[in-house]
């Protein structure tokens, strides 16, 4: 299927990968080091006393020098150990395998939203430039960029839960536990998050579209007598379908960082609400793992991403 | 009590009995009448199962009552967990529990007769030795969180099958409700030993509710102990809650049906929980205290008539009116009004009185007023707080900056490194209010940021408190320790804050308590 070098292109992409992984845990670790506040103080509780929080420095190692406490987390993660939580002491890949699926599910899902309404949009812009139509999408979709999507969460929340009680104000469950019950709880939170991302599609389509539309190579086949349709569907799309998986990939990892908003807003157990709540307190084992699993899958993702390319393209060869 | 029985019964009478849950209550009418506590055929009537869904504040630091920290945590520990003493639910005074009975037979030894019969959910026998095994490992375990509160005891013996004797090593009456709290939540030594280190997450108690499931951040389920020794609790078939920190959500998940029963929210949700919709709310003083605390060490506040300005100061009533939505108390000394340890003689020092505060000042010699390093928290509600606390003050001539940080960090900056004049903070409270004094003002206590001495008398009031267990006497003790407090001004108690729940008319006989850490022991659902 693949040639070699492309094989090879592919390996070296996941090798470069490895460097940018130890990057972004040393930042974040870092990071965590240089806001002040101690997570000893924290597991001690109320009643601690200035030698109990000592204590439990010693106890947890937190009274090492910075770069031995990441060194030693580099290590044991190497060999597939992520720790605990220091706080409750729950595995840290615990955590992840059941919160990340139900963030991954919300995120995809607001994908297939943008894609499903962006992409008519973007179409029925673009088929008449400058109509009252197309400004009409594309007002409607520079709201869709500026709008909060905590802020539309909440309206959503008071319409479509408190008020008809068609969705669910909170909460979540599993798609591995029942599939349409995910979908249910995630609709809300989905159409929150795929506002941004059904204005980028649409806007970037429209401009796509509008750019071969008026292209020589068009002008040649409504010459040669074909339907428009014909035209936008056989060579219109498939010429802007590059430009359209580039930002699927880029709404893909921005709805991933948004789901930290989201996921409070409606209490989804999620990466957002994870994150937020370990970094707050802290708890860097916990901190450390969700961001690994993030920056694998935005590279995993950036990685499908380029090798959908040469599919979709043929003229690129470079993985 | 006997007010809370007809409560009960009226509540019973409102719902539609099955016939022979009404030929039961039939027969038992009589008996209803003349017992105190709701009789175990009344329990029956309510008993309609169910699953609890509760909204959570917090996700628990820990599921070991030893190990963990958070106040937070009590709501999940109490299902798990029966403890040796309870507690009345208005007053704080101490109530029989796993201990049915306790005696001094002199100040410095307490002796608890067990009740018989009771297992830990994982079928071990609680009884004499088990409850040694917890005392000892509360106070000596390098994992336990919970050693200071056991600091008076010298060792544990097991005197009968039943029977523990607790020598002290000073006389110490705020014991049994010590034993009220963490230290006496017992734990099934058989599960200690098997699950070791990991007993946060594998949590075998004696209490209501057996442990099923924890997934951090996300919910804790807990499942009837169906051989549990009162016969009356529990009233329902399970516990589910979700764990959501944001309180707005929190109560949002009521109103939608998501759960029944939301606790820990603000005053400021007051109004929405009661324009009327699916959810009701349910309200009730606290022990939980909003207070400044001041460091006597050092600058003006080593001066007792300056901490005295700062009382008059402030004007609570409008406090708790802007800040808290009048969901609250305001707070003229450690403890609210409905405490047994109040003292109503206490609470009349300090009106609001801005000309005195003048006053009083310029008699400490700073007639100009004076400039104070002010510490505090960063959110939203202390900042508000904090505003209103910055303008009463600015109005007598006490001026300065807040430098304001997490919670964490600005108590490690203030108590553990001596940084700021004052902190605008609370005091969560205590079963017994010895243990609020001692920690408070003790010149060795982390609290007490200056490690100032406390004033002549104040210590010997609190042992005093100690040594006896005649409720009048303990009373009178903590008489003359609040006295001494609020006329020294070692703090300016700001307001009490109000328990604040809402649940949906499903849930019945929810009560608060004095505490602010929910129990839903009694609490039955209508089917």
């Amino acid at each position: 299927m693949m040639s070699r070098t492309k094989q090879l292109m592919l390996l070296n992409r996941l090798v470069q990968a490895i460097p940018i992984m130890i990057l972004a845990t040393f930042l974040v670790f870092s990071l965590l080091k240089l806001v002040p506040g101690d997570i000893a103080i924290t597991i001690a509780g109320e009643n601690a006393t200035e030698e109990r929080i000592q204590e439990i420095r010693e106890l947890y190692g937190l009274n090492q020098p910075f770069l031995v406490q990441y060194g030693n987390w580099l290590l044991s993660a190497v060999q597939g150990d992520f720790g605990q939580s220091l706080l409750s002491g729950e595995p840290v890949l615990d955590t992840i395998s059941r919160v990340f699926p139900n963030t991954l599910f919300i995120v995809v899902y607001a994908v297939i939203l943008s894609v499903l309404i962006g992409v008519p949009l973007g179409i029925l812009a673009s088929s008449r430039p400058n109509s009252r139509l197309d400004g009409a999408i594309m007002g409607a979709s520079s709201l869709g960029v500026a709008v909060p999507n905590f802020w539309l969460g909440m309206v959503l929340v008071s319409i479509f839960a408190l008020t008809w009680n068609w969705f669910p104000a909170t909460g979540f469950t599993s798609p591995g536990v029942s599939f349409t019950a995910a979908l249910w709880f995630a609709t809300l939170p989905a159409v929150a998050l795929c506002t941004n991302g059904i204005a980028e599609v649409a806007r970037q389509l429209r401009s796509s579209l509008v750019e071969i539309h008026s292209s020589q190579h068009v002008r040649t086949l409504h010459a040669k007598g074909l339907s428009p349709s014909v035209i936008l569907w056989k060579h219109g799309l498939k010429n802007v379908s590059v430009n359209l998986l580039t930002v699927i990939s880029l709404l893909f990892n921005k709805a991933l960082a948004a789901t930290v908003v989201v996921e409070t807003v409606f209490a989804i157990p999620g990466m957002g609400n994870t994150i937020v709540k370990a970094v707050l307190e802290g708890d860097f084992p916990v901190v450390q793992g969700a961001v690994l699993a993030m920056v694998v899958t935005v590279i995993l993702v950036n990685l499908v991403t380029d090798v959908l390319y040469t599919v979709l393209d043929p003229r690129i060869t470079q993985v | 009590m006997k007010n809370k029985d007809n409560a009960i019964v009226a509540e019973a009478e409102g719902f539609t009995l099955r016939r022979r849950e009404f030929l039961g209550l039939l027969t038992g009418v009589a008996a209803v009448a003349t017992m105190a506590g709701p009789s175990a055929l009344m329990a029956k009537v309510m008993d309609n199962g169910g699953i609890l869904r509760i909204g959570a504040s917090a996700n628990p630091s820990s599921l070991d009552p030893a190990t963990g920290g958070a106040g937070t945590d009590h709501v999940f520990l109490y299902p798990i967990f029966a403890t040796l003493v309870e507690w009345d639910y208005d007053t704080l005074e101490a109530r029989p529990g796993l201990a049915m009975s306790w005696e001094y037979p002199n100040p410095e030894t307490l002796v608890l007769h067990l009740r018989e019969g009771v297992r830990f959910h994982d079928g071990t026998t609680l009884d004499a030795e088990a409850v040694r095994f917890n005392l000892e490992r509360n106070r000596t375990d390098e994992r336990s969180n919970i050693r200071s509160d056991l600091g008076s005891v010298e060792s544990v013996e097991v005197t009968g099958p039943y029977q523990v004797t607790i020598h002290l090593k000073n006389p110490d009456t705020s014991l049994p409700l010590v034993l009220s709290d963490r230290a006496g939540m017992m734990v099934s030594p058989t599960s200690i030993e098997k699950f070791g280190d990991t007993s946060d997450r594998n949590p075998v108690g004696a209490g209501p509710m057996q442990f099923v499931e924890w997934n951090d951040g996300d919910r804790i389920v807990v499942k009837r102990n169906p051989d549990y020794w009162d016969d009356e609790r529990p009233l329902i078939d399970g516990i589910d809650f979700r764990i959501i920190t944001d309180s707005s959500t929190r109560l949002r998940s009521v109103m939608s049906g998501q759960n029944d029963l939301a606790y820990q929210l603000e005053g400021r949700q007051k109004p929405l929980i009661e324009r009327g919709g699916s959810a009701r709310g349910i309200y009730g003083a606290t022990v939980y205290c909003y207070q400044i605390y001041l460091n006597q060490a050092k600058g003006p506040l080593s001066n007792v008539k300056v901490r005295q300005a700062l009382n008059y100061a402030i004007d609570r009533d409008a406090l708790v009116k802007a800040s808290m939505h009048g969901a609250g108390e305001p707070a003229y000394m450690n403890l609210p009004s409905s405490h047994w340890a109040y003292d109503a003689e206490v609470a009349k020092l300090y009106s609001y009185d801005p000309d005195k505060a003048r006053q009083l000042l310029a008699e400490a010699g700073f007639p100009d007023g004076i400039e104070l390093d002010m510490r505090g928290y960063n959110d939203q509600g202390s900042v508000q707080r904090q505003e209103i606390i910055m303008s009463m003050l600015a109005a007598v001539g006490i001026r300065g900056r807040f430098k304001t940080g997490t919670i964490p960090d600005m108590s490690a900056a203030y108590f553990a490194r001596g940084e700021g004049d004052f902190l605008v903070s609370a005091w969560t409270g205590r079963p017994d209010p010895s243990l609020t004094y001692g920690l408070l003002y003790a010149a060795n206590s982390y609290f007490n940021a200056g490690k100032v001495e406390p004033p002549e008398g104040l210590m010997e009031a609190v042992s005093a408190s100690r040594s006896t267990d005649n409720i009048a006497e303990r009373k009178k003790a903590f008489s003359t320790v609040q006295q001494l407090v609020m006329e020294n001004a070692l703090v300016v108690p700001l307001a009490f804050r109000e328990d604040i729940m809402a649940a949906t008319d499903k849930v019945q006989n929810l009560q608060t308590n004095l505490l602010g850490k929910p129990k839903f022991e009694h609490v039955y659902l209508e089917s």
